[in-house]
């Protein structure tokens, strides 16, 4: 904080997956508005450290810069948020950016997020039609249904959530909190649903709901404030009533 | 093949997955085509993304006269008389289609009270036509078609970037690339490319577009041989914003000016009172455009090059309420308050009309194999763009290029790749890292942005633009001798050397376009020629790579079917 002229940032450098970590410091002149996104933006197109030394410049996704694409999600003082919507401002200096603890790093600031779309597909996140033709009109939906699931819909797959999350981790196999309130988005859609059975069951084996610890992480550092809390309750409601259903059925 | 590259092999590649991109993708899937999906940034994060208004399609579900036909006449209307009809038509007829298929793949959107699509209001539109989710349609659209790609299962290259399509004889082999990442080179071979890399904004300092949008599409067709179109009809938005860097380029809403913002220039002035003083800042869009651009043209511009835009003087409570996104969106990203201080605005670069020239139905360019469809094809929106068809244009041209470009493949032997073709697209690729002490690509780029900022903006003078080749010629010669230091491990200023070079053909096709069509047409405004020209109305600019040079025709728009003209006729429009 504080009103000085100048910003500081401390930011974890990796050259490869399988190279040493390190930290560099660069120091930029301050201006009113700055985000952490346009501070890498200044890094890049004059990468010198605070000490003068010339650098490589610091990799990191980044899109939209509007906070919609959940490009830019990293570490910034410890915390999983978007760099774009991180006021230089309001951050403690200096600025300490890393990139996500729990996902492999690509380079610098850039992590491998694929471990999602696997996670999506693991419990089928998508309405099952085959072939494309002429589908009619498609069901109804009241204002109500759609306004009940509109908040799930708002997902931009930052990984937040799984980042914040302490049993998001290789040991449990956690699909994390996107999933599973995505099995929630689609288990209420009037297609989606024919799938229902399916994704629950998804969530019953290795790495399902049953690994959520509560810790309500996932809610707090969501950027687009998605009642991931309650999807999970819901969720887990919904494979606890099968898992019963089926020991009754054998 | 040349085993010194990493290789991959499909029926269809597809480059760009942006709306277009991933709804060919599946289009192609569907038709049983391996398909291979190449894009420079992450799946799922495209431009696409920040799309908000809505999908235009003539559902009907709000207005019940609306129809494909009212549609229609909107676009051309909207184009002002400039569309490819056969496109506009087939755009009109196949929009609701695509949204209903799209809702039934899961896409959430809002609803009227009996349950169906709700529509809303758009300016050209004669009818409530947009369907949308919200103010986020297009993140919507994006995790719609990814969650489908996912399902049916395409090969994703993400962060990869095409800097050459590579040919056999005539017709498309594949494509050359490299990795973002590590800079290693990569070689695609296909039978057929679909082009959907979308459009060309960051060929101007203050845009809407993400750092994606440098033109590649068009000047890959270029270099292969394609022609492009309509190259001088870029869309500027009147108000984004100009300062702080962290959200330069953001649209500002026409509501900020609806709901009492007062424009001013540097000395305080409001200066809409010398432009309308009548309707002052609710005038309209082209008048307040002009009056920003001669403000800071006459040196009355703010320090950032732009104008005042406050809202402040409102109650800030007032402001919250009537504008909630913008309040928050600025003050979360760069901690700007519009309750309490006035925002700097200017026209911002917001869509590209032209590019690939394409055949309607199939999407296909004029070298064989190679297909455009979305932003980075020309003709569906003519000289003006109406707000909505975008996304729509993405859906149903986005398919037609998928379903064709694997009709194509199956139909066509596999072609053989040119060693020779190789060899040289990497030979381009590594010259910067030979150069020393060369021109900087940061500078280049930046040299590049102003230029075009200054002479082929928003409104354009003969004088302008003939300054503006000169300078492109000067530029292109620089970046014959830009350098670039360090590895190739993720290089930004290496990627930023390529994307300039697309840059550079498409901002020379522009101007060249913009200096030959001597009238002022939809989003083309010619301050030494002010008014509509019958003749140009009947023409289009075409431009094709003749010898090593850059070469303009102009191309008569083909007559339109009698059944097409009756509606145009049926309700007389202000337009043309």
């Amino acid at each position: 904080m504080g009103n000085s002229k100048t910003v500081r940032f401390k930011i974890k450098r990796q050259a490869s997956p399988a190279a040493k970590s390190y930290w560099e410091e660069f120091e930029l002149p301050r201006h009113s508005g700055m985000n952490v996104i346009s501070s890498l933006m200044e890094i890049a197109g004059n990468p010198v450290t605070r000490d003068g030394r010339t650098t490589t410049p610091v990799t990191y996704d980044s899109n939209c810069l509007e906070e919609i694409c959940g490009s830019c999600a990293m570490l910034i003082n410890g915390k999983a948020r978007m760099a774009c919507s991180a006021l230089v401002d309001k951050l403690d200096q200096p600025i300490r950016l890393e990139p996500f603890s729990k996902f492999p790093v690509v380079r610098d600031l850039a992590v491998d997020r694929s471990v999602l779309f696997e996670n999506l597909k693991a419990v089928k996140a998508w309405v099952p039609i085959d072939g494309s033709y002429d589908l009619g009109p498609g069901p109804r939906l009241t204002m109500q249904d759609q306004e009940a699931a509109y908040p799930l819909s708002r997902c931009i797959s930052c990984c937040c959530c799984m980042e914040a999350c302490p049993q998001f981790n290789e040991e449990t196999n956690f699909v994390g909190a996107a999933a599973i309130s995505q099995v929630r988005l689609f288990n209420t859609h009037p297609t989606g649903s024919a799938l229902k059975r399916e994704r629950l069951s998804a969530l019953m084996g290795d790495g399902g709901i049953h690994e959520c610890g509560y810790a309500q992480n996932c809610v707090e550092v969501c950027p687009k404030d998605i009642p991931l809390t309650r999807s999970i309750a819901e969720v887990g409601g919904a494979v606890m009533k099968q898992a019963i259903g089926d020991l009754f059925r054998k | 093949m040349n085993g010194k590259y990493e290789t991959h092999e499909h029926d269809v590649l597809v480059i760009g997955a942006g709306g277009a991109g991933l709804r060919a993708a599946i289009e192609a899937l569907a038709q049983g085509a391996s398909v291979g999906v190449v894009c420079k940034s992450l799946l799922g994060k495209a431009h696409t993304v920040m799309a908000e208004g809505g999908i235009a399609a003539a559902m009907a579900n709000v207005d019940e006269a609306d129809d494909w036909r009212a549609h229609f006449r909107d676009t051309i209307r909207g184009g002002k008389f400039l569309n490819n009809w056969r496109m506009a038509q087939i755009h009109a007829q196949e929009s609701s289609e695509r949204v209903r298929e799209l809702e039934q793949w899961g896409a959430l959107f809002d609803r009227t009270k009996d349950g169906r699509i709700l529509q809303r209001a758009f300016g050209g539109h004669t009818f409530k036509r947009l369907c949308h989710v919200g103010d986020r349609t297009g993140l919507e659209m994006i995790r719609t078609l990814q969650d489908r790609g996912v399902q049916m299962g395409f090969d994703v290259y993400m962060e990869c970037a095409i800097t050459r399509l590579l040919k056999d004889g005539d017709r498309l082999a594949g494509a050359f690339g490299y990795w973002r990442e590590n800079g290693r080179f990569v070689v695609f071979k296909a039978k057929s490319v679909v082009l959907a890399t979308g459009g060309i904004g960051k060929a101007w300092p203050i845009t809407s577009n993400s750092w994606e949008y440098t033109g590649d599409g068009m000047a890959l067709a270029y270099d292969a041989g394609a022609e492009l179109m309509d190259m001088e009809f870029v869309q500027f938005h009147p108000t984004g914003m100009v300062w702080p860097p962290g959200v330069q380029g953001i649209l500002v809403t026409e509501a900020v000016r609806g709901e009492g913002g007062i424009l001013r220039n540097k000395t305080g002035e409001r200066f809409m009172e010398r432009y309308d003083p009548k309707r002052m800042e609710l005038s309209t869009r082209d008048v307040v455009a002009r009056a920003i651009y001669t403000e800071v043209r006459e040196g009355r511009g703010t320090e950032h090059g732009g104008a005042y835009l406050d809202i402040s003087q409102k109650p800030a409570e007032y402001v919250k309420r009537k504008l909630p996104s913008m309040y928050h969106q600025f003050l979360e990203l760069a901690d700007v308050d519009i309750t309490k201080g006035p925002m700097e605005v200017g026209p911002t670069c917001h869509y590209m009309m032209g590019g690939v020239k394409v055949e309607a139905d199939t999407a296909a360019s004029t070298v064989p194999g190679l297909f455009a469809a979305g932003e980075v094809a020309a003709g569906l929106h003519g000289a003006n763009r109406l707000g909505g068809n975008s996304l729509s244009d993405l859906l149903v041209f986005g398919r037609r290029a998928g379903l064709v470009a694997a009709q194509h493949a199956k139909a066509t032997v596999a072609p053989s790749l040119d060693p020779g073709q190789i060899d040289s697209a990497e030979r381009a690729m590594l010259a910067p890292f030979e150069r020393k002490e060369g021109e900087s690509p940061y500078a280049l780029h930046s040299d590049l942005q102003e230029n075009m900022q200054k002479l082929v903006g928003i409104f354009r003078t003969e004088e302008d633009l003939r300054q503006a080749l000169t300078k492109i010629e000067e530029l292109k010669e620089r970046s014959q001798r830009m350098s670039v230091s360090g590895s190739r491990m993720f290089n930004p200023g290496w990627h930023l050397g390529r994307d300039l070079e697309s840059m550079l053909t498409v901002v020379e096709a522009v101007t060249r376009s913009a200096l030959a069509r001597q009238e002022s047409r939809g989003a083309h405004s010619r301050i030494d020629y002010p008014d509509l020209d019958l003749s140009w109305g009947k023409q289009n600019n075409v431009i094709a790579r003749k010898n090593e040079r850059m070469e303009l025709r102009q191309v008569p728009i083909p007559d339109m079917p009698e059944d097409l003209q009756v509606l145009l006729t049926e309700e007389k429009g202000s337009a043309a």
